[in-house]
């Protein structure tokens, strides 16, 4: 038994060595190439649902398996993200300003979307509710923690309001069409494709993320990468982004066609996905290297700016232990692959 | 002289309570004590990343913060008694419901047929996938919550019932029919006492498992109660309310538990240790 053990010992050990040595004598980034890829994209209209149906990033990467997974919002993406279970992902401001926060090892790679009317806080038709002071003593449900949650309780604080001076419910974007068809809420701030179903069933759309932009508050989504995998792969964070580049391009040139892509990709009707469309901004990807967005590599854009003003107020509401400063912010957002993409 | 130390040394010991004297106790305090080294060594050394699991201090420092300030408008004592306040609601409903049903189960074999399809069904369905259901059809308000916190303590407080009342020797019955005694002094004379200690450890399990749903229960449209904080921390990555939120949740379980054998030590003195 003992003889056997020795044996196989020996020889693991010689054929390591020997692997080690393989490994040694040729540079590792000649190999780097992943098995498999793990995208996880929000539950929410953007081209990355054009990239995923059109299988772009499958095209840029021959012979990786290209996974996607669905995540609800910004809360389950962070969590998937700490929990190392992607390598791609999609957050919006707040979350991200959490993440880097915390020190999530992830990169932010590229603009995803600008929210519009996509996000929009529905009201109750018969609830009466004509500005945020008609809030008062009424429920109102977003999803704790994402990009709505955020422009609620910003929009209120600008307003002067107390938030205990209403209900204001955590609720996923599903439950909250849910509790909206049994008439448990009189508002709610959410998103497509379920804010929809609250406008049919009685409600009309009070305020939109898109007014909260032009009041000082843009809320985006950002394309972020795990860092170990973009310092162990960078030419397929080039190749992930020339891929979302390529849909977010096909989203602007051929409006018919994404309407019709989304439609199937979220089992909606194709007049819905239209207007849901056009809800979402698209910013071309060279345009993304401006100041409004991600800026240049020597000169960090907007998006710092609207981390250090979310992480400003989740400090102020308790949700963040402590602000950093605009340079930290800067740390995380990393056009050079975006740069490369569009040369 | 020598009889005064034994004398004082018997009176501390009467201030420590029974279960500490014993040395299994001993035992169990090494497991923690183990536990909570190994706790320090890995935070210590930074062995562990300190956003998954932050050191003893700082979990210290956050039971301090949210015990005096709170956590998002709450204190830790008003989320520990709305948690337990939903558990116990819940609880003494399906108490009310259950073991009369498992007593009606165990006694006539038509009612077990009749009622068993329901519960066999229903009991390994996860909670989640009923919670839906129940958001559906009761709202997000506490009918939801209590519901589904109701329905998981059901089915082990039938079953235990159930096994309670068949397992009671049938000598007792003969003795008390022959005895001429009516069907109303059977069931509270004879039923109730000799089924009580099975009825009562099935209460415990029920209850534990009642406890492992909350964090479930809490998860929609709650603004207060422990299993909601430790849901609402984890959104923003606050894993020292998290860990600090679970060993609350973990003591108050443990505490329920004693509350619960006490109980029962008082309404059925003869029932024997229970074991832990």
């Amino acid at each position: 038994m003992k003889n056997i053990l020795n044996k196989v010992s020996k020889t693991l050990f010689g054929s390591l060595s020997a692997m080690t040595l393989l490994m040694m004598t040729f540079p590792i980034e000649a190999f780097a190439k992943p098995k498999k890829i793990t995208v996880g994209y929000l539950n929410l209209v953007n081209a990355q649902l054009v990239t995923k149906n059109l299988g772009l990033i499958q095209k840029e990467m021959p012979g990786v398996e290209v996974e996607h997974i669905k995540v609800g919002g910004g809360g389950d993406m962070l969590r998937a993200i700490a929990a190392k279970q992607v390598d791609f992902g999609g957050l919006g401001n707040p979350p991200t300003a959490i993440g880097v926060t915390r020190k999530l090892p992830i990169d932010g790679i590229m603009v995803l979307n600008m929210l519009d009317f996509v996000e929009a806080m529905v009201v109750r038709t018969d609830a009466n509710i004509k500005s945020f002071k008609d809030l008062k003593g009424k429920t109102v449900a977003a999803p704790f923690g994402s990009t709505t949650h955020y422009l609620l309780l910003q929009a209120l604080a600008d307003e002067g309001i107390d938030p205990s001076s209403m209900t204001i419910l955590d609720l996923r974007p599903n439950d909250i069409a849910a509790a909206w068809a049994r008439g448990d809420l009189d508002a709610a701030w959410f998103w497509e494709p379920n804010l929809d179903k609250a406008v049919k069933r009685g409600g009309n759309i009070f305020m939109t993320s898109g007014i909260m932009e032009k009041r000082g508050y843009p809320t985006w989504d950002v394309g972020v990468v795990m860092k170990s995998f973009a310092k162990k792969y960078p030419e397929y964070v080039e190749k992930f982004v020339k891929a979302e580049c390529a849909g977010i391009d096909f989203w602007i040139n051929n409006p018919a066609k994404t309407a019709k892509i989304i439609a199937e990709e979220l089992s909606l009707d194709l007049e819905d996905a239209t207007r849901m469309m056009k809800g979402t901004e698209m910013v071309p990807c060279k345009k993304q290297l401006t100041s409004q967005y991600m800026g240049t590599s020597d000169d960090i854009g907007g998006f710092a700016d609207t981390l250090v003003k979310t992480s400003k107020f989740l400090v102020s509401q308790k949700r963040l232990p402590k602000q950093l400063k605009r340079k930290d912010y800067e740390k995380f957002l990393d056009p050079s692959y975006l740069e490369k993409v569009v040369d | 002289m020598k009889n005064n130390q034994l004398k004082n040394k018997r009176n501390i010991k009467r201030f420590i309570p029974p279960f500490m004297r014993k040395k299994t106790f001993a035992y169990s305090m090494l497991t923690v004590n183990i536990l909570f080294i190994t706790w320090v060594v890995v935070t210590e050394t930074g062995l562990a990343d300190e956003l998954f699991l932050p050191g003893p201090l700082k979990i210290w420092q956050s039971f301090i913060e949210v015990s005096t300030e709170g956590y998002q408008g709450n204190t830790l004592f008003v989320h520990v008694f709305t948690s337990v306040n939903r558990i116990l609601a819940a609880f003494i409903m399906a108490c009310i419901v259950g073991i009369p049903m498992g007593v009606l189960m165990g006694a006539s074999k038509i009612a077990r047929a009749l009622l068993n399809p329901l519960i066999e069904f229903y009991r390994p369905l996860p909670p989640l996938g009923l919670y839906t259901l129940l958001v559906m059809w009761l709202g997000i308000g506490e009918e939801s919550k209590l519901a589904l916190l109701f329905l998981a303590a059901l089915p082990g407080l039938i079953i235990a019932t159930i096994q309670a009342v068949q397992n009671i020797d049938p000598v007792y019955l003969r003795v008390a029919k022959g005895l001429g005694a009516s069907k109303k002094t059977i069931l509270f004379n004879v039923y109730l006492p000799a089924a009580g200690p099975t009825i009562l450890a099935g209460m415990r399990i029920s209850l534990g498992f009642t406890y492992t749903v909350l964090v479930a229960a809490e998860i929609v449209a709650a603004s207060a109660g422990i299993g909601w904080m430790i849901w609402d921390a984890a959104k923003f990555l606050l894993s020292d309310v998290v860990i600090m939120g679970l060993i609350v949740l973990g003591l108050t379980g443990i505490g329920l538990d004693i509350f619960m054998r006490f109980i029962g030590r008082i309404l059925m003195p003869w029932t024997r240790y229970l074991g832990p």
